[in-house]
């Protein structure tokens, strides 16, 4: 049995280029559940994230002949919903301004633990996904969002570097920088 | 993190993970966290998050996502050529028209009697009396004959339209 070997995002993007829009469809098909989760990740809201992802898809549509071949496809359109996702959460960070009390994960009252203190009992993989969740929307807008770029989305650094426009090693860097303090939220909030 | 060899340790855990450090560094972060117990720690809790995140669940977008999406594009595309009728020149230009045909109805029929509704050829008729023999209805065919190939025509037509309009609102009070 042989199949058709399957166009590239460039080559379908390509073809919405020149009127092909079941090639749109396409690419829809293909993006559609990675973006959600991208987005998902920075809003934690599925209704949101949603409408977050449709915008971006109109953006791609309306603007098709703003994509050049000369970059992935991939890290045009993460661009575009990570740049839509983070405006729409510096909104609401202005509305809102999270107190550590939302943040913990139990009904018990907030105390931070002595970064100093003995933590040798702690089962080191035994943090749940949402207090993970939790914590990288603690985290400043720059760590969270290389976060989910690359340990939720697990993207190259050189995509990522393109994403962000910023140099391969500044992400590198701002990987080490924000797991670091990804963890030590996660110490604090774990008490 | 105690001195600056345990900070720069902990820089290059993500590299080490990766495995993209060259062997000298490896050897040196393999014998930091051997002896320290701080770094190893810091380490290993970060594999573990590390984990956890590439093991969280992936999400789907909702069954109604396609048809939601292509009907909103459906509504933007409406909308597209909506605004490409209303903002190409001979579009706007017949608008022109229309707004000037209106504005001289208006006014005749403001000069000859403001309340009673009368027929437009009377209108004309009495206007033409008053002013000069059928002015507004040449200009009004004039715009709209001319509209679709002289736009700049039309709007000269249309100052004078409206000129006319002034004078024969002149007249009307000089009238009474
Ligand atoms: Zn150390």
């Amino acid at each position: 049995m042989s199949e058709k070997p399957l166009k590239t995002d460039e080559q379908l993007i390509a073809d919405f280029q020149n009127g092909n829009e079941n090639a749109f469809v396409e690419l829809v098909d293909r993006y559609k559940d990675r973006l959600v989760n991208f987005v998902y990740r920075f809003l934690h809201d599925m209704t949101d994230a949603e409408d977050m992802v449709q915008e971006t898809f109109l953006k791609v549509y309306k603007n098709k002949h703003a994509y050049r071949e000369i970059a992935k496809f991939s890290t045009w359109i993460y661009t575009i919903a990570g740049n839509l996702a983070r405006s729409e959460l510096r909104k609401r960070k202005r509305r809102k301004t999270y107190t550590m009390s939302d943040l913990s994960f139990d009904d018990n009252e907030f105390t931070p633990v002595d970064p100093g203190k003995d933590t040798e009992g702690i089962v080191f993989n035994s943090y749940a996904g949402e207090e993970i969740m939790k914590a990288i929307y603690a985290l400043p807008e720059p760590f969270q969002t290389i976060i989910i770029l690359r340990d939720i989305q697990e993207l190259s650094y050189e995509d990522i570097s393109t994403i962000l426009d910023i140099p391969m090693g500044t992400v590198k860097s701002r990987v080490n920088r924000a797991r670091l303090k990804l963890q030590d939220t996660l110490s604090y909030l774990k008490e | 993190m105690q001195n600056t060899d345990c900070t720069f340790i902990c820089e290059q855990f993500t590299e080490y993970q990766d495995n993209s450090l060259s062997s000298k560094i490896r050897a040196r972060v393999d014998t930091h966290l051997a002896s320290c117990s701080s770094c190893s720690e810091i380490y290993q809790k970060l594999a573990g998050v590390i984990e956890t995140l590439h093991k969280l669940p992936t999400l789907q977008a909702s069954s109604d996502f396609n048809s939601t999406l292509l009907s909103r594009i459906e509504t933007l595309n409406q909308e597209t050529v909506w605004q490409k009728f209303y903002h190409s020149s001979s579009s706007r230009v017949a608008g022109y028209a229309i707004a000037a045909g209106l504005i001289v109805a208006i006014g005749i029929n403001i000069m000859i009697d403001p309340i009673s509704p009368v027929k437009t050829g009377i209108q004309s008729n009495f206007a033409g009396e008053q002013i000069k023999p059928n002015q507004p209805t040449e200009s009004l065919a004039e715009i709209s004959d001319s509209s679709a190939n002289h736009p700049v025509d039309s709007l000269t037509l249309q100052n004078s339209t409206i000129n006319s309009q002034n004078q024969s609102m002149q007249l009307v009070s000089g009238k009474k």
